[in-house]
């Protein structure tokens, strides 16, 4: 998962032309390593019990939304403070898209596979109509008004109970015919995969270079001929989309949707203290952090009944720590390791 | 009174010669009097009392935005932490009046309480701008807007679930401070409790505008707010006014959350609402703009009470929507703020922080 800068005198063998295309996609040797322990987990004891696979789902679901999250935070230095509302906007149109039942005013019944991908569009173009409104102006702007927004969507979910049966929730039909959870896993794993190259992709092309010029200095961004509004609503809007298609997957694989869940802003910062954890810009760094957070917090959550709420006062410990002592996060320690090993080697 | 006079002229410039404003502060005034009409005086007067107290969160908020360039997401944890104190320090004596009556305690004890708030949230305020804001100051080379936004994410993150995991999830409330029957204003009855939150609303504010402009510490925190560097060369140690200043607005939230213990209540999460609300008075009165605040929160309030008071049904395919409410207190906000930002960026008192637009 990491990209670090390779050696170029593999380049010429096939493997070096192999790790060169995984390269331009962000995955390196280590990476790909990890990667595949990480989708071979589930198969070996004591992984594969069925509680074990949830965990690794929700994993890699968090995974999945710390990368797209850290594409505007870390990119553009601009905090999407409405990503869960956002992700919950997804989930609820492909699941009223899906819905059969008559208990609410519409019954459309469309696949959940075609669902997820409205839903995306739909977060998309509130991304869009969002970032076009708030981008020109500074980012705390954008910020606070994602959180409004964010909570206006929560309000009218809450509220529009003929169409979500408001704070009762509603129960999507799901994704696959089994109830099994390695099916699942395996499609989430795919759909964080997918999320993190796209975004790689763009982030490797000139757009990821003004992208960064962008979250560095803007004015020197802009003397370059860069327009930032137009790069910076383009960068939000991509993010929202995601997490819609995001959001598309929870519903239709928990099965159960409800306005507090799923679109609070806590959940937000969830993915945001992950992120920082994670290390901000580099964007693997939140996503492999996420599965040993997981495992982390629900060993917590299941061993320490008698404290609620532990994880979450660790959670922000742990983003306040990594703010004030080490802004790099796991990711600048990783390249800090990497120079320091070469560092060895050279002089040695 | 000098001071006074001089923060009611300052509210008159800001309010002619302003389009946007004298559309807005118009507009709220006949709002005003329709819910005068339509739900009874009391609605008017409930909405004065909230609009006072949306206007001390807020100046708190614009001031912290103003000298630290800060964007304080923890401000309604202050205002839990007040609410905390109020009653810790309410309830017992309470209790111990009960059995042994006396009326001078039983008058003072409020006051008491919410003096402890605030005393608490001075302390609270400087112990995290040393703790956290400083460090952070030193480590920051770009981006401090942003990151600073995310370390007081942290911090609310922390003590909202810090506070459920020590005290637990549950309500502590009280029904009332005083026990005397509520006041009598022409036809309207008025709880002493919401008349007496007013005017500490009221009293906080015209004390800060005071020291801000009339005292030397004040000068020098206004100073800061306008130039950090020129302000610096003029000897002044940003290391005083920093603290002092975020200590000042949390103390303020401290005191509007001890003062409204009888409507909000003291739980974990009960910052949330007066956040939101505060930041909207912010964002709708311009960022930073401190008298814009203080007008912005009677604006507010007056538009929150229009949105739980009149309330109408959308049939949709056989299905009714109703679209008001206190339900709906949540959405319509976005929407006022779309518009706002869609015509003036930076508010409708002007942003007083250098540059609304990305620089």
């Amino acid at each position: 998962m990491a990209s670090i800068e390779m050696e170029r005198k593999n380049d010429a063998s096939p493997l070096g032309a192999i790790t060169a295309a995984m390269k331009r996609i962000g995955i390196s040797p280590l990476g790909l390593v990890l990667l595949v322990v990480v989708a071979l987990l589930p198969l070996i004891p004591p992984f594969n019990q069925e509680h074990m696979v949830r965990w690794l789902i929700m994993g890699a679901f968090l995974a999945a939304q710390a990368i797209a999250f850290d594409f505007t935070a870390g990119y553009i230095n601009v905090v999407n403070f409405g990503f869960a509302a956002l992700l919950g906007l997804g989930a609820y149109t492909s699941a009223i898209l899906a819905n059969k039942s008559p208990v609410l005013m519409v019954q459309p019944g469309l696949s959940p596979w075609i669902g997820i991908w409205i839903g995306a569009i739909v977060a998309g173009l509130v991304g869009l109509g969002l970032g076009w409104l708030t981008l020109r102006l500074r980012g705390i702007f954008a910020a606070v008004m994602a959180w409004f927004v964010g909570i206006a969507l929560m309000g009218l979910v809450r509220n529009l109970t003929p169409l979500t049966r408001g704070p009762l929730g509603m129960n999507p039909s799901s994704l696959l015919n089994t109830t099994a959870n390695l099916p699942y896993y395996y499609i989430i794993l795919i759909m964080m995969l997918a999320v993190y190259v796209s975004l790689r992709l763009v982030t490797e092309s000139h757009y990821g270079l003004a992208f960064k010029a962008i979250g560095q200095n803007l004015d020197a961004a802009r003397a370059s001929g860069i327009n930032p509004t137009r790069y910076r609503v383009f960068n939000f809007a991509l993010s929202s989309l995601f997490a819609g298609w995001l959001g598309g997957f929870y519903a239709h694989y928990y099965g159960s949707l409800t306005p507090q869940t799923l679109m609070h802003t806590s959940k937000t910062v969830e993915v945001l203290a992950l992120v920082y954890i994670g290390g901000r810009g580099s964007m693997w760094g939140g996503m492999f952090i996420a599965f040993p957070f997981v495992f982390f917090i629900e060993y917590l959550r299941s061993n320490l009944t008698e404290l609620p709420g532990l994880h979450l006062v660790i959670y922000g410990l742990l983003m306040v720590l990594v703010m004030i002592l080490y802004p790099d996060g796991l990711a600048g320690l990783y390249n800090w390791a990497v120079e320091k090993i070469k560092g060895l080697g050279n002089s040695g | 009174m000098k001071e006074q006079s001089s923060l009611g002229s300052t509210l008159v410039k800001k309010l002619t010669g302003n389009l946007a404003a004298t559309i807005v502060v118009g507009t709220t005034l006949v709002l005003a009097v329709v819910i005068g009409v339509e739900g009874g005086p009391s609605q008017v007067i409930n909405s004065i009392v909230t609009g006072g107290m949306w206007a001390l969160l807020a100046v708190g908020l614009a001031l912290v935005f103003g000298v630290m360039n800060v964007p304080h997401f923890a401000h309604g944890e202050s205002f839990m932490v007040g609410a905390y104190v109020a009653y810790f320090v309410f309830n017992p004596i309470h209790t111990s009046l009960k059995e042994n009556p006396n009326t001078f305690l039983g008058v003072t004890a409020p006051f008491l309480a919410m003096l402890a708030a605030a005393v608490a949230g001075l302390i609270l305020g400087v112990i995290l701008e040393r703790l956290l804001f400083y460090p952070l100051r030193l480590k920051t080379k770009s981006g401090w807007v942003m990151n600073a936004f995310l370390l007081t994410v942290g911090i609310s993150f922390i003590l909202t679930n810090g506070t459920t995991l020590t005290l637990g999830p549950n309500f502590r409330g009280i029904p009332r401070y005083w026990d005397v029957p509520p006041l009598q204003v022409g036809s309207v009855r008025v709880a002493v409790d919401r008349i007496i939150a007013f005017f500490i609303a009221i009293i906080s504010i015209v004390a800060l505008w005071f020291f801000l402009r009339q005292t030397r510490t004040g000068r020098a925190i206004r100073a800061v707010s306008q130039d950090e560097l020129g302000a610096q060369m003029m000897g002044i140690n940003l290391n005083f006014i920093y603290p002092l200043t975020f200590a000042l607005a949390t103390a303020m939230a401290a005191l509007s959350g001890a003062s409204l213990l009888f409507m909000f209540q003291a739980y974990p999460t009960v910052g949330l609402k007066p956040l939101y609300f505060a930041w909207y008075v912010v964002m709708l009165a311009g960022l930073g703009n401190v008298v814009g605040a203080i007008v912005g929160g009677f604006i507010v309030a007056v538009l929150q009470s229009a949105t739980q008071l009149f309330t109408f049904t959308v049939t949709v395919l056989g299905h009714e929507f109703q679209i008001g409410g206190i339900a709906w207190e949540d959405v319509i906000p976005t929407f006022v703020m779309i518009i706002v930002l869609l015509v003036v960026p930076s508010g409708i008192f002007g942003s007083e922080v250098k540059g609304v637009q990305e620089q």
